[in-house]
């Protein structure tokens, strides 16, 4: 399937799923549109029960899609689930390996089911041990791996049989920073071998490392699509950080007068620190520092930065993105602001 | 990759999961030795009275160790399964083009074997102290039970699939393991039974299990005890693989 030029490994339409609930069924996925581009890393990114897995599983034929549409490198998810399981790998929320087996026998009976040949599945299996660095421990069982380790392995199984598509749910949720730097290089370095990845996360910064392009999802629904820049973009605004020194300027002050300044679309003070949504931080920032020299206000910090993904999820849902549990630069706490 | 390819493979798997683990084959042993060690004694005085008519007490007895044997060799399909579920492995492996049918039939085979080693131990152990099996007739009885086997294992691996929670399937399998046990003559033969109990044990597919093995294990191939313990356990054991199939397909978690 091509559009524009682009090929689409992945075109989805109109998906929904619900499950039945207490009190009525609980829409999990409510008409949701992807396309996923070949060679691309897309970015799946949304709160806890935004419907991320439900729609990963109905795209990757383990739960019955209610409607809508989905097409994977061509095959029809709905009429030829089987021919659409050969070309797809899948590394599921909950992990994937059998643990009581050697990560070696893992994935070579990964790469046998899939039809590969004793030979054939053996030099993949050196080969994904290679990229993936699995080489310390992939001879002993499963069960004794680290939480990052288990989740190379698992990311390994996905792609024994070299799938147009692979879908990773969450892949590292759970790692500590250091494991999560490494899962994220060894991504890299399968991206850059043309692997086309489909990754959800609650993580931002995640996203914002990874993803070519992202969908931001929440309760069912795509709220946001695009590059991470031009999501960010949207928002449309950048924000400063202000302290002030000792002095008269007490932070209240300084909020009311820089409220008066035009360039200034909004503020927020948290302690002692004041937050300013400005426009192009290029040009203000120095108005803002003229403005500030007029009315003689030493400053202990001063600090601009772009607006995050956070921004752009508080803009579009109204609601920060919480449940991500990273730290942010700027604590989101800004109201929605007028589009 | 054929289903038979795709057998051996997941077979295999289950197979390494077991030698890895060999607390399983001696516990699986323990049990029927046990019985041998401690309760066979207690129906020497027995012998020659009523419901132990073929000479030796072990005769009759040995034949309901092994259903006994059979039957719980695959209980535990569904502990293994749940585990499976828990972990990702069940629904990665559903992502592969893999057959569900050999999905759930690998874990199958591996309790027939694990079930098949020790009858055979328990078979040549009883020998010296009694026990006269008779050679065809055994091996013919040990066919019927690993169809027993192939009927515990898959259910157990259906309910388990199903249920997803640990608690509730040892309700369920406990539940009916002791009154399955109890109506099947597997202790002590049902002829001693009131009327009414050996009524009952009509509806208790183990029942026609423990009458086929008595009679294979005697020789009477020709038996229409034996004819019907096949038909019985040969019928629920079709229902039993597809129902499992059944759910192998649809599980989610
Ligand atoms: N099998 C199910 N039965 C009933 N409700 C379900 C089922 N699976 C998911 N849900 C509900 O559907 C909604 C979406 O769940 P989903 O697992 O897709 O969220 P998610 O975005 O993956 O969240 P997380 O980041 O926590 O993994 C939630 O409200 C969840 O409770
Ligand atoms: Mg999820």
């Amino acid at each position: 399937m091509t559009v524009g030029g682009m090929s689409n490994v992945l075109a989805a339409k109109g998906l929904r799923k619900s499950f039945p609930g207490r009190g009525g069924p609980v829409e999990a996925v409510r008409g949701v549109d992807l396309r996923v581009r070949a060679g691309e890393v897309f970015g799946f990114l949304g709160p806890n029960g935004a419907g991320k897995t439900t729609t990963l599983r109905m795209l990757a034929t383990l739960l019955p899609i209610d409607a809508g549409s989905a097409h994977i490198a061509g095959v029809d998810v709905r009429r030829d689930p089987a021919e659409v399981r050969r070309r797809i790998g899948y590394v599921g929320q909950v992990g994937g390996a059998d643990l009581p087996a050697t990560g070696r026998e893992n994935l070579l009976l990964q790469g046998r089911l899939h039809g590969a040949s004793r030979a054939a599945a053996a030099r993949r299996a050196d080969e994904l041990v290679d990229v993936l660095a699995l080489g310390e421990f992939v001879d002993r069982r499963a069960a004794t791996y680290s939480g990052g380790q288990r989740r190379r392995l698992e990311v390994a199984l996905g792609l024994m049989h070299s799938p147009a598509l692979l879908f990773l749910d969450e892949p590292t949720t759970g790692l500590d920073p250091q494991n999560r730097a490494n899962l994220w290089d060894q991504l890299r370095a399968l991206r850059a071998r043309g692997t086309t990845i489909f990754l959800t996360t609650h993580y931002l910064e995640e996203a914002d490392a990874l993803a070519d392009r992202l969908a931001i999802i929440d309760r069912g629904r795509v709220v946001a699509e695009g590059t991470p820049a031009e999501l960010k973009r949207q928002v449309g605004g950048e924000t400063v950080l202000l302290r002030p020194g000792p002095g008269p300027t007490t932070p209240d002050r300084l909020r009311t007068l820089l409220d008066e300044q035009p360039f200034v679309r909004e503020s927020r003070l948290a302690g002692d620190t004041l937050y300013l949504t400005i426009g192009d931080g290029s040009r203000t920032l120095p108005r803002l520092l003229a403005a500030l020299a007029e009315h003689q206000v030493t400053l202990e910090t001063i600090s601009l930065s772009a607006p995050s993904l956070d921004d752009v999820f508080l803009r579009t849902t109204g609601r920060a993105l919480r449940d991500a549990g990273t730290s942010l630069a700027v604590p989101a706490a800004r109201q929605e602001v007028p589009a | 990759m054929t289903l038979l390819g795709q057998l051996r493979l997941l077979w295999w798997r289950k197979m390494l999961e077991t030698l890895r683990a060999p607390v399983w084959v001696v516990m699986g042993l323990t049990t029927p030795l046990l019985y041998l060690a401690l309760f066979a004694p207690l129906l020497r005085r027995l012998g020659g009275g009523p419901g132990f008519a073929h000479g030796g007490v072990l005769d009759t007895f040995i034949p309901g160790i092994l259903v006994l044997m059979a039957f719980g060799s695959g209980m535990g399909a569904g502990w293994i399964v749940i585990d499976e579920v828990r972990t990702g492995v069940i629904e990665r492996l559903r992502v592969t083009p893999v057959s569900r049918f050999a999905l759930l039939l690998g874990s199958v085979l591996r309790d027939v074997v694990t079930f098949v080693v020790p009858a055979l131990v328990v078979v040549v152990v009883s020998i010296p102290f009694g026990y006269h099996p008779h050679t065809a007739g055994t091996v013919l009885l040990l066919v019927l039970l690993c169809l027993v086997v192939a009927v515990t294992s898959a259910w157990s691996a259906a309910l388990g699939i199903t249920l997803r929670d640990i608690g509730s399937l040892a309700a369920v399998v406990t539940g009916l393991q002791l009154p399955l046990t109890l109506l099947s003559g597997i202790l002590l033969p049902l002829s001693l039974a009131p009327g009414w109990l050996r009524g009952l044990a009509h509806v208790d597919p183990l029942y026609y299990a423990v009458q086929a093995s008595r009679h294979l294990s005697a020789g009477d191939v020709a038996d229409v005890a034996v004819a019907t313990g096949f038909l019985v356990i040969a019928a629920l054991a079709a229902l039993t693989l597809v129902w499992a199939t059944r759910c192998y397909r649809a599980a989610t978690a």
